[in-house]
């Protein structure tokens, strides 16, 4: 290892220059500040994401909720009752008519609130119901109703069959 | 010493420490980067690294048609923190305002249907857990959580709902609150419902923010599978109704009802009263959560003469037109045992549609005692009794078939009309489906398949066909037991107007001690269009309270059909049923 003396004049022209010096620093603080922009983006995605991941969490919930909104109303037990609450009374004397041969097979009967071994309300337990169909004056015309079914059963009554033969409509 | 040598004596020492330091900087930095590298950077993961379970969903059931059974969805319990509880500062619009503990607990016990003062003492404390609701519903989940209340947190949990209730609830099972299948389908398809959870792990910074990209899954999360069923919901909610109304009239212990497709053996409804509605099994006795049809084995009596007349035929033992004498009591030529009908007759000569019509014990023994006894024990074996289905229903019993060894000589007479053998529903169905199905009994089917999340077939049942009888003896059987759906006493009111109907009243008076009580199971089992075949419907009614016939049998039975055959578009029947001998004197009756 040596040493040398220089004298005060070579000492000054051996000094650094500032430039390089500044070159320097503002190369670090370019850097830093890289870093921390990059950070910042970094962490920016990592609240969106986490803010996309509780949105998603709240849409699918919301899914949920109208899906058993949705179940409750279309299960069997609701559309029973519905149809009860609407004055629908379950008829199993069906009816089937053969248009080729001009044929009805078995009896046409009015449907009866009584007596029927097919019930009309609901008798099968759901505890998961939840949202149930409900009629108020405003979606059902009670009084309207009364009269459509009454009509309807004189037209029944006044329905005869002749030896299984289909009766003719008397628009045709 | 000069000044220059001092110097350089110095700078030596200098650079000797600079070395030495440089050498021990550089020896830390070898054993940091490379011989405890993997060690240090796993310390390091270690603090960073976050893992969590992503909990996997259990599959749904589904009937024929898609319908949910049974689905998979979030509950809450709802928690706070009492040694947090004080007003909430919110700004809203702009505008900082104050909700006191006051209103908010006033609030909180609305949604949660608490009494105010009871979830006010819930918010006292010095704790940092207080639960205040367990398993709410999402939409009061969702109407707290917009409260913002910071000091209310929920814990979230997945719960089983069965949206249709006890539709099919006898079949289905249910779980327990802790998401363990107890009972039914639920238990014995949990390796196809259940899934498996997944493991994922990421990494945080020193703020606790997650990185990004430091995802890593070390388990993917697979859901359970979808059980299909061939269930169809509608026909099992209309069975199950009528089944309620039929109990509640009757007074009768159960009842049940069973609708098998002919052609693919599959179970389309599987109906009972009382059964259980999986979402509150609680709510019913023990003995009501299971599933009779399956698991309940009783006589079945004259339902079993169809069975007897398709064997008298097969083997040839008799024709159509064959004819026995029948007596209303018939005396045995062993100790002094009796054969006797139901009601008092003088002797009739009856054909086999006339013994099926008339549903003569007496009859049906002189019938069928011609065939030899190990045939006829194979021929039951056949029809699948004293064996479990290949359902392996949970607790599905077989019956009793005792080894034709063990028969004695009454044992021999009475299984000719139901006694001295128990079945279940099911076997009693299939049994009548083999003879629907041109004497081919298909194994039941009600599970359709299991499929994976991404629509693959994880699992799909083998079905067996076993040729029981021939086919031109499950079809003449088939026109016998019209007879009793046109002349029968009680089998006429099981007439379907339009469809050519074929089936059989059973009256199984029940065991009391050693000998018969006063007790009956009554049934009627029945086929149609007897021409095409498409529905078997067997009807069981047990203990029925004043009822020593089968007449009440016959009402859900028809009821059912009729909707069967309506909900499935089945065209009418074109054809009348041929005459065959049915009348007491062994003739055609007058009105065939």
């Amino acid at each position: 290892m040596s040493v040398y003396m220089v004298s005060e004049k070579d000492a000054k022209k051996l000094k650094p220059s500032l430039m390089a010096g500044l070159i320097f620093v503002l190369g670090i603080v370019a850097v830093l500040i890289g870093q921390i922009s990059l950070n910042m983006v970094l962490t920016q995605d990592a609240y969106q994401l986490r803010s996309l991941t509780i949105e998603k969490r709240n849409l699918a919930t919301d899914v949920q909720i109208i899906q058993e909104e949705v179940s409750s109303l279309s299960s069997p037990q609701n559309l029973a009752d519905a149809a009860n609450m609407l004055g629908m009374v379950a008829n199993p004397a069906s009816v089937m008519i053969d248009i080729d041969n001009d044929k009805i097979f078995g009896e046409p009967a009015p449907a009866r609130a009584d007596g029927s071994e097919v019930a009309s309300a609901n008798l099968v337990a759901n505890s998961a119901l939840g949202t149930v169909s409900e009629f108020s004056m405003a979606t059902v015309a009670s009084g309207e109703l009364e009269v459509s079914v009454e009509t309807a059963n004189l037209a029944s009554s006044g329905l005869v069959l002749q030896s299984g033969l289909i009766p003719a409509s008397p628009t045709r | 010493m000069g000044t220059h040598a001092k110097l350089s004596r110095r700078l030596g020492a200098f650079a000797v420490f600079l070395f030495l330091m440089v050498a021990v900087l550089g020896f830390r930095l070898v054993d940091f980067q490379v011989v405890r590298a993997a060690e240090i950077q796993e310390q390091s993961l270690e603090t960073r690294k976050i893992t969590q379970t992503m909990s996997s969903l259990r599959g749904d059931i589904l009937d024929s048609s898609g319908q949910v059974l049974a689905k998979t969805v979030f509950r809450y319990d709802v928690n706070v923190a009492p040694k947090r509880v004080g007003p909430v500062f919110q700004t809203i619009d702009g505008v900082r305002t104050e909700r006191s503990v006051d209103e908010i607990a006033m609030d909180l016990s609305q949604l949660l249907g608490i009494d105010y003062g009871e979830l006010i003492l819930k918010l006292e404390g010095d704790s940092e857990y207080s639960n205040l609701a367990k398993t709410v519903n999402a939409e009061i989940f969702n109407a707290i959580r917009d409260m913002n209340v910071p000091w209310v947190f929920f814990d979230q949990f997945e719960d089983r709902l069965y949206p249709m209730g006890a539709v099919a609830g006898n079949v289905l099972g249910f779980v327990g609150s802790d998401g363990t299948p107890l009972a039914g389908l639920e238990r014995q398809y949990n390796t196809c419902l259940a899934g498996i959870d997944g493991q994922e792990t990421y990494e945080r910074s020193a703020e606790g923010v997650r990185i990004p990209s430091s995802n890593r899954t070390a388990q993917p999360t697979e859901n359970g599978g979808a059980l299909n069923l061939t269930i169809d919901a509608n026909l099992q909610f209309f069975a199950q109704q009528v089944l309620a109304d039929t109990v509640n009239n009757l007074s009768a212990e159960w009842a049940s009802a069973i609708v098998l497709d002919v052609e693919t053996g599959k179970i389309l409804a599987a109906a009972e009263a009382p059964t259980v509605d999986p979402n509150d099994p609680a709510a019913v006795e023990g003995a009501d959560r299971g599933s009779r049809i399956f698991q309940a084995a009783f006589e079945p009596g004259s339902i079993m003469k169809a069975l007897s007349a398709a064997m008298v035929l097969d083997t040839g033992t008799a024709d159509e037109f064959d004819t026995v004498t029948a007596p209303d009591r018939m005396q045995l030529d062993f100790d002094n045992e009796y054969i006797k009908d139901s009601f008092s007759h003088e002797d009739f000569t009856l054909s086999l549609a006339g013994v099926l019509r008339y549903s003569s014990n007496t009859g049906m023994t002189n019938f069928a005692s011609q065939i030899d006894r190990k045939v006829r024990h194979d021929y039951l074996q056949k029809f699948g009794f004293g064996s479990v289905s290949p359902l392996m229903f949970e607790g599905e019993s077989s019956g009793i078939l005792h080894p034709v060894a063990e028969w004695d000589e009454m044992t021999n007479l009475v299984t000719t009309f139901g006694q001295g053998i128990s079945v279940t529903s099911l076997q009693m169905a299939y049994a009548y489906q083999a003879i629907a199905n041109g004497g081919v009994r298909l194994d039941p089917l009600l599970v359709e398949s299991c499929l994976n999340e991404d629509g693959t077939v994880a699992y799909a049942p083998t079905q067996h066909a076993t040729r029981v009888v021939s086919t031109a003896s499950a079809n003449l059987d088939l026109e016998l037991m019209e007879k009793v759906v046109e002349f029968g006493g009680v089998g006429k009111t099981a007439a379907i107007p339009g469809y050519r109907v074929a089936g059989k009243t059973g009256t199984a008076e029940l065991k009391d001690g050693s000998g018969y009580g006063e007790e009956y199971a009554i049934s009627f089992y029945g086929i149609a269009p007897a021409e095409d075949p498409k529905f078997v419907v067997g009807i069981t009614i047990y203990k029925p309270e004043g009822v020593s016939n089968s007449s009440k049998a016959t009402p859900p039975f028809k009821a059912i059909m009729q909707q069967a055959l309506k909900h499935y578009r089945i065209p009418p029947s074109t054809t009348e049923s041929r005459s065959v001998p049915s009348n007491k004197y062994g003739e055609v009756d007058e009105n065939d």
